[in-house]
């Protein structure tokens, strides 16, 4: 079942289209990497899902309705939006007692999410004093206040340390694991590459594929590279042989979708010396990048 | 909504500007009665009598307002200023619910700013002035009108400070425009209109109605109603632009 429905979404910020016709759904359970280079409209997108920014046209709905009919929206929705949005002279706690209160959500609440991040021991510091990992922290911690079956999160890994990516990975999949529903933005595939079920990937603020992560792994292809003295001339005869071989040093070619094995004949044929030869397969991140570079959205 | 009206209230008591700026106004207020206790019969001033009572206690009625107002502003501007408009809105979409709660929560906390210092003016003054030998009692009249004056303007300014706010966003922008509003804006539009009786008809003049009642302003009844409408007006355009202007 989807439990997020963007339809038709689209946001013009004068003369700038910020979202194209965008349409995707994610379903229950599901951990989503909504990814896109920056400027993409992924943040916007996010906000028009929460309610935040009215959309030009079209619909983004959360459980069937638009996040602003929600009743209780916190009891169904988490959101981290920006490390920053704290007041820097109210402690941890008394943010989420803030919110707690506004929401309707039990006292106890406050120190449980507290635990659940590990901020316990900062709870009544102002977060004025925070690391930008620590406001990250406190920003989930937010979110999980009204323990949502569903979570969205834009760029949550942005500016944090090794050590604190690697936190929010685990926890991510802790969440996953518990059966939530989670749409996470990146700009950075490597980033959420371990932790979700399924990409949507969008450029220009465009739809570019919405596909599961094993299917874009099998978008990843076999090259071959190949260092010999005579590239000048064992190009155009692999180019014959309908190979895309490029020229990547005065020496050295590299050759796609291809095996070492029909490289090595082309190049015995021909008579032509190979100094050294190696398969090399491109990672998900060429794939990203291809996808959504300027000739990208032509999947 | 009470629980809308607890939470700003909560937002106002956990960071430490409510606390400076009350303590600011107590301050404040026991210099103005030391000042004004001193100077009496001198210099040509009147000396103390029983009825300089409600003018002692009322003297920090002005600024008074002007800290509710700014209570006001920077309640609102702030979630702008830090972001954390994002988070109300989300825990709360109803955007109006939103801005209702503010003009509630900092309407009283510009009463109870009030309250305390016109309770210290109250006890120091009176004190003071028996200790000299006048003969002053809290149960005086006129007294109660003053203090009733100066408590509903003060509730008034920070319902307008959060209507401003919500008008303005920008928090520097809003408190330098109110106050040129206040000291050039308005008197320049009167000598413009070359017309002194329209003056009393201007916000801060309305507001001064409460707090110093004086020939050339409206009664006092006129002036806080006037007023309390110019609130209700900058709270509804204030209103109307939170909702729909999108929160990036």
């Amino acid at each position: 079942m989807a439990v997020i429905t963007i339809d038709g979404l689209t946001k013009r910020f004068g003369d700038v289209i910020a979202v194209d016709g965008l349409s995707f759904e994610v379903d229950q359970g599901m951990v989503t990497g909504f990814l896109g280079p920056n400027g993409a409209g992924k943040t916007t997108t996010l906000r028009m899902l929460l309610g935040l920014v009215t959309p030009t046209a079209g619909t983004a709905r959360i459980q069937g309705r638009p996040y602003r009919e929600l009743a209780a929206p916190l009891r169904h929705v988490g959101a981290v939006l920006e490390s920053s949005s704290f007041h820097p002279g109210r402690t941890a706690r008394n943010h989420l007692r803030v919110v707690s209160i506004a929401a309707g959500l039990p006292r106890a609440r406050a120190d449980e999410v507290l635990a659940q991040v590990g901020l316990d021991q900062a709870a009544d510091r102002r977060v004025g004093g925070f690391s930008l990992g620590m406001r990250q922290r406190l920003a989930l911690a937010t979110a999980l206040l009204g323990d949502p079956e569903v979570l969205v999160l834009d760029e949550p890994a942005n500016g944090l340390d090794p050590e604190g990516i690697h936190w929010l990975r685990g926890f991510l999949r802790h969440l996953a694991d518990q059966g939530r529903t989670v749409l996470v933005s990146s700009h950075v595939l490597a980033e959420v590459a371990q932790t979700v079920d399924q990409v949507v990937i969008i450029a220009h603020g465009r739809l570019v594929t919405q596909s599961t992560l094993a299917a874009l792994s099998a978008r990843t292809e076999q090259a071959v590279r190949v260092r010999t003295p005579d590239a000048e001339a064992l190009r155009p005869l692999l180019v014959a042989e309908g190979i895309q071989a490029d020229l990547a040093g005065p020496d050295q070619i590299v050759a796609i979708g291809t095996t070492t094995e029909t490289v090595g004949q082309a190049a015995a044929a021909a008579g032509i010396v190979i100094y050294e030869m190696g398969a090399e397969r491109s990672n998900l991140e060429e794939v990203f990048l291809e996808l959504t570079g300027p000739q990208g959205g032509t999947s | 909504m009470t629980r809308l009206v607890r939470a700003e209230l909560v937002k106002l008591r956990t960071i430490r500007l409510f606390y400076g700026v009350a303590a600011a106004m107590v301050a404040f207020g026991v210099l103005t009665v030391a000042a004004n206790v001193t100077a009496a019969g001198r210099q040509g001033n009147a000396p103390l009598a029983a009825h300089s009572l409600p003018g002692l206690v009322a003297a920090p009625a002005t600024m008074l307002s002007g800290a509710a107002l700014l209570l006001g502003i920077l309640g609102m501007t702030g979630e702008f200023r830090h972001h954390t408009i994002t988070q109300t809105f989300l825990t709360t979409p109803d955007r109006g619910r939103v801005v209702a709660a503010k003009l509630a929560a900092y309407a009283l906390a510009g009463i109870v700013v009030a309250v305390l210092t016109l309770a210290v003016t109250t006890v120091v003054a009176t004190s003071w002035m028996n200790a000299k030998g006048v003969s002053v009692s809290v149960l005086d009249g006129g007294l109660g009108r003053v203090l009733g004056g100066t408590l509903l303007a003060a509730g008034l300014c920070g319902l307008v400070g959060v209507g401003v706010g919500a008008l303005v966003r920008n928090q520097v922008a809003a408190l330098v425009g109110v106050l040129v509003w206040a000291v050039v804006i308005e008197g320049l539009l009167l000598s413009l209109l070359n017309a002194p009786s329209l003056g009393k008809w201007l916000p801060s003049a309305a507001a001064a109605a409460l707090t110093n009642p004086s020939d050339g302003h409206l009664s006092r009844w006129a002036g806080g109603l006037l007023f309390a409408a110019y609130g209700l007006a900058f709270s509804v355009v204030g209103t109307r632009f939170v909702i729909r202007r999108d929160v990036t």
